[in-house]
């Protein structure tokens, strides 16, 4: 039992280290397509895929 | 001891032969034919007891059986049922009788499985208190109270070191320290003390070499060792080991991911109004291009606003400046606060994972409410920053094991005082 939680914690930390290491997130970001260079010229004909926000306003 | 001739009387009832293995120490033997009760202690035998019930039972481990236990061989010479009445339920275990010529007489006793070697012990113990139960402590053992009944003897095979009858009755008390457990039993001015330790049907299946395999287990007994009872400390030792090794990996994480700011800007949004920065013809606009350094890793974006009862939100894009390989994302920050208190945060952050080097610069395209007032805010990206998340993550599935061996033992545990006398919630049944 105890040998199996030595193995399970040092998987448990190298995948740790891994994901330190690699930078991996949480978030939710959307690693998206290759956009062409006139956006840099042009940001608003840029369409988000998070664009066209709607929220609740009602507010506290 | 394969030498020794066992001795043979004729049974006063039916004439049969009745062999003696205990030698002078036997004082009552029990015919195999008619299962009288026979006095065996002086030359003339005598009747004590003739046998008056329907069913005979036959012994698990047959009579005249050698095993070897802690190093010496003994032999069953006897055998009884004994039952405990408690009301309209009853239940009842077996006792074999072992007898080595040297060594003496040692008991052996079944219930439901469960096996115990008994030594009957010459020391008295100490009478004491212990978790809120009476206990005993003895070879500086604390034995806790688990129950107490009267036991009869109700069928007996064999023969026996004392004159007994079918239907003897004896008070006991067991005390328990698992694996080993403390029994008294006491009749009219006399107490016994013997002291069991518990054995698996396996163990006793391979000292007396029987064929076949040992009846199967039902429930937790008294002394009953748990298998977690040494896993639970050694697990949670293997925890604190683990978590050393964790600790160092936040330290190393934080020495080289020290999060080196790559960009930071102070801007204000206001609708309708172009930002008053470079690269925008519309509310939309991109920052001047920063360097991204090192190996392929993370960013994070740090949104601080000074919003006051009202949101924003931002679609941000991470747009490479050769590649064009770009890192789409969204925030929401809002603020709403009154008398009863506030609502949300005036900031916010995402980690944008696995970001390779280069040149890049960031698209904003804020969102408000419309007729919001404007909202000033800054931006800072920083790179290669420790994600404590991660080690959260770790530090909470690293207690699984540990926190499953202590729940795992604290059940076991928990049944095993079920069956007590001294349970904390009695036992299903009682009444009172």
């Amino acid at each position: 039992m105890n040998t199996l939680f030595v193995l399970y914690g040092v998987i448990l930390l190298g995948l740790t280290g891994v994901a330190e290491y690699s930078g991996w997130s949480f978030s939710s970001v959307n690693q998206q397509r290759v956009l062409p260079k006139s956006i840099r010229d042009n940001p608003g004909a840029y369409r988000s895929s998070y664009g066209g926000y709607s929220r609740y306003i009602g507010g506290k | 001891m394969a030498a020794v001739q066992a001795k043979s009387i004729a049974c006063p009832n039916c004439g049969g032969p009745v062999q003696l293995r205990g030698f002078a120490h036997t004082l009552s033997a029990v015919c195999p034919q008619c299962l009288s009760i026979l006095d065996a202690s002086s030359p003339e035998v005598q009747i004590l007891q003739t046998f008056q019930g329907k069913t005979q039972v036959k012994p698990t481990i047959p009579l005249g059986t050698r095993g070897k236990f802690a190093g010496a061989q003994y032999e069953v010479i006897g055998f009884q049922v004994r039952e405990v009445s408690t009301g309209d339920d009853s239940y009842s275990w077996d006792e074999y009788l072992l007898f080595n010529p040297f060594k003496g007489f040692r008991y052996l006793t079944e219930y439901n499985g469960h096996w115990n070697f008994v030594h009957v012990e010459t020391a008295l113990p100490v009478k004491t208190q212990a978790r809120g139960k009476p206990a005993m402590q003895y070879d500086s053992k604390l034995y806790l109270a688990f129950d107490y009944m009267t036991a009869s003897t109700v069928y007996v095979l064999g023969e026996f070191p004392w004159r007994l009858k079918r239907g003897d009755s004896v008070a006991c008390q067991d005390f328990v320290a698992p694996p080993f457990m403390l029994s008294s039993e006491a009749t009219e001015g006399d107490i016994t003390w013997s002291r069991a330790e518990y054995m698996t049907g396996e163990q006793i299946w391979q000292a007396f070499k029987l064929p076949g395999s040992p009846p199967p287990i039902y429930g937790i007994f008294a002394n009953q060792p748990s298998s977690y009872g040494s896993t639970v400390a050694s697990s949670w030792s293997t925890w604190v080991w683990l978590n050393v090794v964790l600790a160092a990996l936040v330290f190393l994480f934080m020495f080289i991911s020290p999060g080196r700011i790559a960009f930071s800007d102070h801007y204000v949004y206001s609708q309708g109004v172009k930002p008053d920065v470079a690269f925008s013809n519309t509310e939309a606009f991109v920052t001047p291009t920063f360097q991204l350094d090192g190996r392929k890793s993370n960013v994070e974006l740090s949104i601080h606003t000074d919003l006051d009862n009202n949101w924003v939100y931002f679609n941000f894009a991470l747009i490479n400046n050769q590649t064009g390989e770009s890192f789409d994302f969204g925030r929401e920050v809002s603020y709403y606060h009154d008398s009863d208190g506030s609502d949300g945060n005036r900031n916010n952050s995402v980690i944008i994972p696995s970001v390779p080097s280069g040149q890049y610069y960031l698209r904003v395209d804020p969102e408000m409410a419309r007729g919001s007032p404007f909202v000033a805010y800054d931006l800072q990206l920083r790179r290669n920053v420790p994600n404590y998340g991660f080690f959260g993550l770790a530090f909470v599935l690293l207690l699984i094991p540990p926190a499953f061996t202590t729940f795992r033992r604290g059940s076991f545990e928990a049944a095993r005082w079920r069956e007590s006398d001294y349970a904390p919630i009695p036992k299903s049944g009682d009444d009172d």
